[in-house]
């Protein structure tokens, strides 16, 4: 986490610096099968974050070496477009994007029912086109709403949600002033059905009673967002188009 | 998508060809609708998104403050690049960018660079110092044919909504970048033996090679490519030549509409 004393993030009626109250969440909105070349696609808005998913497979997994014979393996890319932040980005992987990758696919291997593929590959690829804080965790909404439209068998969907600290106080879904100067970050995936967690990461500086309830609001955040999934998927379906 | 479907394809494109016809009732001359949408991307500094058909193309601005070239101590700099990532389609991999991303990345770009659009000079902050380098991205999401098409749109309309964003860089007041003229491209692709403007996906699949064509304002050539194994002759050049000429005019009203001039 960066800097903290030096900026204020909550104002003196107790808000937040976008008027949000502290276990609010930025807004969210999602689109189901937004790509055509895609088997399954979304893109998820979440505050000014952009995430793009699409979804090829099962497929031959290849090379054969990252086959399962048990199971189907899940290939993850998450990607931030060059123009995605203040500073361009260099085009191409870096650190950071491995290690999100990487995390995101066990978490989504650990809600898909994989076993159904053995030897197969499932592709997932998320494109962030606008980065203000939180891109890992609507990336994390977007590929499950993907693979769902993709007709990918799933014990429930996962919903990304972050919550963290700022001026000592937990607060819901950090926005890119949050972020930036605030005190701990703790983005997870949430099974909202079973209440079970799938990705876990945090930074910063939390007491045992400061995680306790920013996981209360990740956990209230993450009914939210999956409502507004659920009705994604069925506007997709429901309408007639496609 | 292996060899045999290609072959079951051109035969079944071949005798559309014979009857003037194609495979989504398009006349040979016909495009796509084209949707455009312009500063759509919150952080770029100018940003489009183009629509036809299944293609889906979003191209963002992006600046930054450089040194200038030695022998040019008063000219800016433009680059344009092009990502064709796993997202866009089934068949591209990851990696290192591949060719295809190279050539297209690099045929947008000398449409827009070589039409004069963009005054290198203007670019320039303090002569021998600090000029800004302007860079456009170019990210396919879907690709359903014919990219380079949407791509160059995308470019130019992201390019002519850019704001240089001065005060982020301490170097006085944001404004408006200076952008004269749009260059657009068209592309021909030859299928069942005859060529067709704006390619879809299948027609790709089961066409032979392809031209483009990217014309400026005053109808001037600014970028010419021949991509993939085949040729043409005069005449044939001289026949899509006309039509790239009519299309570019309805596109380039496309992207005036946009910026509501």
């Amino acid at each position: 986490m960066g800097g903290y004393g030096d900026v204020q993030l909550l104002r003196d009626d107790g808000l937040r610096l976008d008027g949000r109250k502290l276990d609010e969440m930025r807004p969210v909105s999602i689109e189901a099968g937004i790509l055509p070349a895609a088997d399954g696609s979304a893109m998820v808005t979440h505050g000014l974050n952009v995430a793009v998913a699409a979804v090829y497979g099962p497929m031959e997994a290849h090379p054969r070496k990252i086959q399962r014979q048990d199971r189907a393996v899940i290939d993850v890319r998450y990607n931030m477009a060059p123009f995605s932040t203040g500073d361009r980005i260099r085009p191409g992987y870096n650190r950071r994007s491995r290690e999100i990758s990487k995390v995101t696919a066990e978490a989504l291997e650990s809600v898909v029912l994989v076993e159904r593929y053995p030897r197969s590959k499932i592709r997932v690829e998320i494109e962030i086109l606008a980065a203000e804080a939180g891109t890992r965790c609507a990336g994390i909404t977007a590929a499950a709403v993907a693979l769902a439209d993709a007709g990918i068998p799933m014990r429930d969907l996962i919903v990304g949600v972050a919550s963290g600290k700022v001026e000592d106080t937990v607060v819901l879904d950090l926005d890119k002033a949050e972020d930036n100067y605030g005190q701990a970050d703790l983005p997870v995936g949430i099974l909202p059905n079973t209440g079970e967690i799938a990705f876990l990461q945090m930074d910063g500086d939390l007491s045992p009673d400061e995680y306790n309830l920013a996981m209360e609001y990740n956990f209230k955040a993450a009914a939210e967002i999956h409502e507004i999934m659920v009705d994604a998927l069925k506007r997709r379906y429901e309408g007639g188009e496609n | 998508m292996v060899e045999l479907v290609p072959t079951l394809l051109r035969q079944e494109l071949a005798r559309l060809a014979e009857a003037d016809q194609r495979l989504d009732g398009r006349g040979q001359w016909e495009g796509r609708d084209v949707s455009l949408e312009v500063d759509c991307l919150y952080n770029a500094e100018g940003s489009a998104k183009v629509v036809m058909g299944k293609t889906i193309v979003y191209a963002g601005v992006k600046f930054e403050l450089r040194t200038p070239w030695p022998d040019r101590p008063t000219q800016g700099s433009l680059m344009c690049g092009a990502e064709l990532r796993p997202v866009a389609h089934r068949k591209y991999e990851p990696g290192p960018p591949s060719p295809e991303s190279i050539e297209l990345g690099r045929v947008v770009d000398r449409g827009i660079r070589e039409s004069g659009c963009i005054d290198m000079e203007s670019l320039c902050i303090v002569p021998g110092e600090k000029v800004w380098g302007v860079m456009i991205d170019i990210h396919v999401l879907s690709d359903g044919g014919n990219i380079f098409d949407a791509c160059g749109l995308a470019a130019i309309a992201a390019l002519r909504t850019a704001i240089v964003p001065a005060e982020r860089f301490d170097v006085g007041e944001d404004y408006k970048l200076k952008v004269n003229g749009t260059p657009i491209m068209s592309s021909f692709t030859r299928v069942g033996g005859r060529y067709i403007y704006d390619p879809s996906e299948e027609e790709e699949l089961g066409g032979d090679e392809r031209i483009h064509i990217t014309l400026g304002d005053e109808g001037h050539l600014h970028s010419l490519q021949k991509g993939l194994r085949g040729v043409f002759t005069p005449a044939e050049f001289a026949e899509i030549f006309e039509v790239a000429h009519q299309r570019c005019a309805d596109l380039r009203t496309l992207v005036a509409n946009q910026e509501g001039n």
